[in-house]
């Protein structure tokens, strides 16, 4: 079988929806950092692919994969940071339950 | 190509700035904050003053772009790079008392406020996918960490928690959608792509969901409904004044990206978008004013404001047309002033009486009279009311929306228009008719009084003598491609 990038658009939209459904499914803020990181990388395997098979020689697609990258380390980063913070103020980091605020 | 990096100064000018404050910080010694604090806020707003007069000076006839479009260097950006850097100064001074009270590590945060900026301003210049993205992120991590920067308020971690999530899922929405954009096209630059997709014809399902997906993560940014509903809680966890940066800043960034990608990229196809976007300004306007009626805590109430406020400019932005984006670009400005002076004035009363909810301004007109004056002009402004910024602002997105036989949008605009008076009024009538035991005067710090005034003043002036703005928002939309012949 020949691998054709419709193939790789496959492989990167199921990628994504698993991400999606972690995030909307996952109790725990880690988790769903996780479920976010599985969505970029979704999105690296469609930049990639769509670069290779449209010209090889224009490298647009690799370039903004390694900017994803980039960011993605320092949104982790960043974010579990902010829930340490939460987990030392409230002891938990379930998302169902940081809910002081209303209305 | 273009790599003229002298284009850039004022960038340049700011990114220093913000390592400056920091070197302050350093260099003082931890035990005096007082000190520090008055330090590294004279050296951020010194750097934005400092960055807003080189660019005004230098770039007023600039029409260039960087690196083939990667960023442009015109009148466009011109005018946001003043704004912002005006937006950035105030919020600098607004938060020196609160600072002081409120905070510990002045460096920081005054420093994360100029990133703030520099990021707005990318975004309005990018004229590219993945630049725009960069500047979003460099935006959007300064406001992460100052949501949660704050000491003692428990709700400021569970603000930054939900703001950072909710961040992270609609930038990789956003990337998915790029990522699309480009295997359709084959190229993120917004000139080429407006080409692209006006030869296009039908669009197939790539295309569709790509687009969808970068309006959705703009969406986010903007507040736009179904996207709003971090707003609320960060804005009532946040400290005070990065509520107003978030208010001001973030959403005029996100509108200024907003209007050029949708001007450049999609003018040829507005067909497309027209209905879909129309709609989605109905909701955000009808959401966002019937939320804001039970609303107690005056953050929450002007975060639900500020969502409806982003009906209004998408009203505008909708027809696709010359008065249409001036028309936008007019009510960001009067925007800023009026939520930047509504903002202040809560600061004051919340420095004051250390809280926030729309109880607190019972009595203000005899406790304050100059505050309860400003508050109300700031909130007849939000609501529209003549001789303030609003009237005139409003009067114009409807014009240029009723010139596309857009009228059910307008009548659905006219009409949340009259229900945020309600909510607006009750705030009004809690300062000037409630009656309270405690009469006693409130001192106004000093700083915090002028800078009210400043922006109150500014406030009239779009409402009243709007020539000049109108003379920069023109010169600004004129350089943007479907407009350049006008």
């Amino acid at each position: 079988m020949i691998l054709e990038l419709a193939h790789f658009q496959i492989l990167a939209a199921a990628l994504f929806c698993l991400g999606l459904y972690g995030v909307l499914a996952r109790r725990s803020a880690v988790m769903v950092l996780m479920a976010v990181e599985l969505m970029l990388n979704a999105v690296n395997i469609n930049l990639v692919a769509f670069s290779a098979f449209r010209d090889i020689s224009i490298v647009t697609g690799q370039v903004i994969a390694i900017f994803v990258i980039t960011v993605a380390a320092a949104e982790i980063g960043l974010a579990l940071a902010v829930i340490m913070r939460l987990y030392r103020r409230r002891g938990t980091v379930n998302v169902d339950e940081i809910d002081w605020m209303k209305g | 190509m273009n790599a003229d990096f002298t284009l850039l100064i004022p960038e340049f000018i700011l990114a220093g700035a913000g390592f400056l404050v920091l070197l302050v910080d350093l260099l003082l010694p931890r035990e005096q904050e007082h000190r520090r604090n008055a330090f590294t806020s004279a050296t951020a707003v010194l750097g934005l003053a400092v960055t807003g007069v080189v660019a005004a000076t230098t770039q007023m006839n600039t029409g260039e772009s960087f690196h083939d479009g990667l960023l442009f260097i015109d009148r466009y950006s011109l005018l946001f790079k003043v704004l912002f850097v005006g937006i950035g100064i105030a919020v600098v001074v607004m938060s020196v008392d609160y600072v002081a009270e409120k905070m510990s590590h002045p460096g920081e945060y005054y420093a994360l406020i100029i990133f703030a900026v520099l990021g707005a301003t990318l975004m309005a210049e990018s004229g590219e996918l993945l630049t725009a993205f960069i500047s979003i992120e460099l935006l959007s991590f300064s406001l992460y960490v100052l949501v949660g920067l704050s000491r003692g308020d428990a709700r400021t971690a569970e603000a930054s928690t939900k703001y950072i999530l909710l961040g992270a899922i609609s930038t990789a929405i956003m990337l998915y959608g790029i990522s699309q954009l480009f295997g359709v096209m084959g190229t993120t630059r917004f000139t080429e792509m407006g080409g692209l997709l006006a030869a296009a014809g039908d669009w197939d399902m790539t295309l569709i969901s790509g687009f969808v997906m970068v309006l959705a993560g703009l969406g986010f940014k903007l507040s736009m409904a179904p996207f709003h509903m971090w707003a609320p809680d960060v804005y009532e966890g946040a400290p005070t004044p990065i509520t107003a940066l978030i208010a001001t800043l973030s959403k005029a960034a996100a509108i200024a990206l907003l209007l050029r990608f949708l001007a450049e990229v999609g003018s040829g196809a507005v067909h497309e978008w027209r209905m879909p976007l129309a709609v989605l300004a109905a909701a955000t306007m009808v959401i966002g004013s019937l939320s804001a009626l039970p609303q107690t805590n005056i953050k929450r109430l002007l975060a639900y404001s500020s969502i409806a406020q982003i009906g209004f400019v998408l009203v505008g932005i909708v027809p696709n047309t010359v008065i249409g984006a001036n028309a936008v670009l007019l009510h960001v400005i009067g925007y800023a002033f009026t939520n930047l002076a509504a903002f202040t004035v809560v600061i004051i009363i919340e420095l004051k009486l250390g809280k926030e909810t729309i109880a607190d301004f019972a009595g203000l007109s005899k406790r304050a009279p100059v505050l309860a004056m400003i508050m109300t002009g700031a909130l007849f402004s939000l609501a529209g009311l003549p001789i303030f910024a609003g009237f005139l602002t409003k009067f114009y997105l409807f014009t240029s929306a009723v010139d596309k036989s857009l009228e059910w949008l307008v009548v659905v605009a006219v009409a949340t228009s009259v229900i945020s008076l309600y909510y607006y009024i009750r705030i009004v009538r809690e300062m000037y008719i409630t009656e309270t035991e405690d009469e006693s005067k409130l001192p106004v710090p000093a700083l915090l009084g002028l800078l009210a005034w400043v922006l109150f003043a500014g406030t009239i002036a779009v409402g009243i003598y709007p020539a000049p703005f109108v003379d920069a928002t023109n010169a600004a939309v004129t350089v943007l491609t479907p407009w350049v012949a006008l």
